[in-house]
């Protein structure tokens, strides 16, 4: 159990790293052209704190005496398809190709994947019960794990609303999207089973990962901010000459 | 703020008694007001939050005194707070004076406090910094409340400016004082040039044969102020070619600048939709004509096959064959009717795919010559011509176009559908050498219901949607349709289609962006913006 956390998380935390390096080649690229975006530092900010977390999380399981808790590989199991993807399609559109695909209608597996989701939280919320219950002392070091649960739902959140949106006028799905909205829910999940098996004692929040996991508060604020301004259009990023009938049904 | 809030949250457990009650007055005390403000940035024309924040305020600083009774001093300094932000409601110096005289009255106070009251470090910093971030939140709550005043300007201008209402605002005499840009469009006149003119005659408004009277006040307030009217009342204006403007106008009242009364008077040019309606109830009659007439002829030879039943062979055959044949004909009208209609429901989206039109193209001709033992002659390869189309589309684009030239073309007269090869398109052509039309003709033949004859003397049948079905079909395809004709000369219908599946069309909604930074934005459905 304790390999298995340990390898999936250092193989997360090896992909978020990746995505800030090619969110940072991106910026460089594009800055001359499209000058600095907030956007893409926010971006880079919040995969270098996540990138670290999953290492610094992996690294510890690996070397402590703990035992790894089996919620803690489920939820970074549950997460890792989704981001993989994403991850995989960015490299595509990296190297030039079409770094998306396109899911015509809903079909009976993208439903069923919808219920799955679901069932997956309701089964989270129950082992959490049960875990507290063995055991229990809360400890303020957690903090910013809640609050980055909070933070990471209310991104996947604005995510989602921009998958249904998008929806009526596309006529089905863009994996790209559904990637990125599975991706930021489960990465709250993780936070908060990490959470769960601290409080209850299975994990102890050392002062690599608290460090980490505050500097990725005000990353996550920060990139909320930023979406929230560009949304309300008190401000401007990359998003301006971006007008080339991509971003169109995302505006609905 | 949530990181502040967090950072001293976090050292909560480890504090007792008053010092613990002064930290949940300064922490909770902020976050009711935080919260509204943050709420009312995404909402800023909805001011009820805004109210929320002091009102959240006062039920945490109560139910703090309620339930630790010791933290009595602090929710007294909470209260102040509140007070403030109540001020500042008022007076934002006399505010920010009472909160700068609350702090140092605070830090005075303490050697005049005995030890046992006095209030730390701990209690001093945070207490400050809350009524400063408080009063910081208050200035951004004043610029959110500007934000949206300016914002709902913008919109107002905004609709005012591209509504297709001509609105003019008048003042109580009549005078015209401010009118938008639909002004231009539906009087005919530039805004600048009514202003300061009398309402009443740069619109000469008519209500029946009798123009109304403003002399005692806006007429058409008064005609609009029935329940019956509320959505405004048709009225017209003649236009300098003496012909009726048919208008639908409404006017209100509304308080203007320095207390004044205005009327807004708004006017939509409904001529169009009065054709429209005219058109229909043509189409009505045309339609209930075309489908009696075959009607009649079954229900003829139905009324004889059954008083007759000892009839020959032959000319019982004859009767099914003549309604069989009327039946198919109607068949086509109801096809017509209901493809119309579908057509109405909304945009064609026809599923189009890279086909050889060829042999298709020879086959209609063929059996449309066959089916009506006229000439049809198809000139072109007999293979090889890929096009991106709706197969069934195209079938019934090309079946309406060799209907429509055997319909007017007299007996004998041949009709040829070709077909003619472009690098990036290719050309159908449907010519006939019938009767043809003249220019005004020809700009109105695929609107729909309009037929060249519309009088009660009609030389050929139809309900006048064909070639809007055709024309509607070849946009579906993403292609476009063209007529040239002279009268007496016949038609020549011209159908282009794309020879290759658009990439544009096919692929802008499966392409994700190139960098990481827009495709994520794209998904967040952050909106494009055209480079400034």
């Amino acid at each position: 159990m304790r390999i298995a956390v340990s390898l999936v998380n250092l193989g997360l935390g090896t992909i978020y790293c990746s995505y800030g390096i090619m969110t940072i080649v991106d910026l460089k690229r594009g800055w001359r052209a499209n000058g600095f975006s907030h956007f893409g530092l926010a971006w880079i900010g919040m995969a270098f704190t996540c990138g670290p977390h999953h290492l610094e999380h992996g690294l510890h399981v690996a070397y402590s005496a703990l035992n790894a808790g089996p919620l803690d590989l489920v939820a970074v199991l549950v997460g890792a398809p989704a981001g993989v993807t994403w991850f995989l399609l960015r490299i595509e559109a990296l190297r030039g190709g079409r770094g998306d695909r396109f899911i015509s209608g809903t079909p009976w597996w993208l439903r069923a994947v919808a219920w799955l989701s679901g069932a997956y939280v309701a089964f989270l919320i129950g082992a959490t019960v049960v875990t507290l219950q063995r055991a229990g002392h809360f400890t303020p070091r957690i903090t910013p794990n809640l609050l980055l649960l909070a933070l990471y739902c209310l991104i996947g959140y604005y995510l989602l609303r921009t998958q249904l949106a998008n929806r009526p006028a596309l006529g089905g799905w863009s994996v790209s999207g559904l990637a990125l909205t599975m991706v930021f829910p489960t990465c709250g999940a993780m936070h908060a089973l990490f959470a769960i098996y601290a409080v209850s004692g299975s994990y102890q929040v050392e002062w690599h990962g608290l460090l980490i996991d505050w500097l990725a508060v005000p990353a996550a604020i920060y990139f909320v901010w930023v979406v929230r301004n560009l949304s309300l259009g008190l401000s401007s990023d990359w998003n301006e000459g971006a007008e080339g009938a991509r971003l169109q049904p995302a505006a609905a | 703020m949530a990181v502040a809030l967090a950072a001293t949250g976090s050292f909560l457990p480890h504090l007792a008694g008053r010092s613990s009650a002064l930290f949940l007055v300064v922490q909770l005390a902020w976050l009711p007001y935080a919260t509204a403000v943050f709420m009312a940035s995404a909402q800023p024309e909805n001011s009820f939050v805004l109210v929320g924040g002091p009102v959240g305020d006062l039920l945490v600083l109560f139910a703090v005194q309620v339930l630790v009774p010791q933290s009595s001093d602090a929710v007294l300094l909470g209260y102040l707070v509140v007070v403030a932000l109540g001020v500042y409601t008022v007076d934002r110096r006399l505010a920010a004076a009472l909160a700068a005289g609350a702090i140092a009255l605070t830090f005075v106070a303490q050697p005049l406090l005995p030890v046992s009251h006095r209030l730390g470090a701990a209690e001093l910093i945070p207490f400050s910094g809350a009524v400063l971030a408080l009063l910081f939140m208050l200035e951004r709550t004043a610029a959110i409340q500007a934000q949206t005043v300016q914002r709902w300007k913008t919109k107002s201008d905004t609709i005012l400016a591209h509504v297709a209402d001509a609105v003019l605002v008048t003042d109580d005499a009549g005078r015209i004082l401010e009118g938008n840009a639909a002004v231009d469009i539906v009087i005919g006149q530039p805004v600048a040039s009514v202003i300061g003119h009398d309402c009443a005659e740069v619109l000469g408004l008519h209500r029946g044969e009798r123009l109304l009277e403003c002399s005692n006040g806006c007429a058409l307030l008064e005609l609009v102020a029935g329940a019956d009217a509320r959505l405004g009342c048709e009225l017209w204006r003649k236009l300098p070619d003496d012909r009726r403007q048919p208008l639908l106008a409404n006017a209100s009242v509304v308080v203007g600048t320095g207390g004044r009364r205005e009327v807004i008077h708004s006017l939509r040019d409904v001529t169009r939709i009065k054709e429209a309606e005219e058109a229909k109830t043509l189409f009505l009659a045309t339609a209930s004509h075309e489908l009696k007439t075959p009607l009649t002829v079954i229900q003829g030879f139905a009324d004889t096959l059954t008083r007759y039943p000892d009839l020959d062979g032959s000319t019982k055959a004859a009767a099914l064959e003549a309604i069989r044949a009327r039946s198919v004909e109607l068949a086509r009208i109801v096809e017509r009717l209901l493809m119309s209609s579908r057509i109405e429901a909304g945009p064609m989206n026809l599923v189009v795919e890279e086909v050889d039109v060829a042999p298709i193209l020879a086959e209609r001709a063929t059996s449309v010559g066959a089916a009506t033992s006229r000439d049809v002659s198809y000139r072109g390869p007999s293979a090889g011509v890929r096009v991106a189309v709706n197969t069934d589309a195209l079938i019934t684009v090309v079946d309406h176009l060799l209907d429509n030239a055997l319909k007017y073309s007299p007996e004998g007269q041949p009709v040829t559908l070709s077909v003619a090869e472009a690098p990036e398109t290719v050309c159908i052509e449907v010519a006939d050498g019938g009767i043809g039309m003249d220019a005004e003709q020809a700009a109105h033949c695929f609107d729909k219901f309009w037929q060249a004859e519309s009088t009660d003397v009609r030389r050929f049948s139809g309900t006048g949607i064909g070639l809007y079905i055709v024309q509607s079909l070849v946009e579906g395809m993403g292609g476009s349709v063209a007529v040239s004709s002279l009268p007496g000369h016949g038609s020549t219908f011209s159908v282009h289609l794309r020879r290759h599946l658009s990439v544009a069309t096919t692929l802008a909604v499966r392409l994700g962006e190139q960098t990481s930074i827009r495709e994520f934005m794209r998904q967040l459905g952050v909106p494009a913006r055209t480079k400034s």
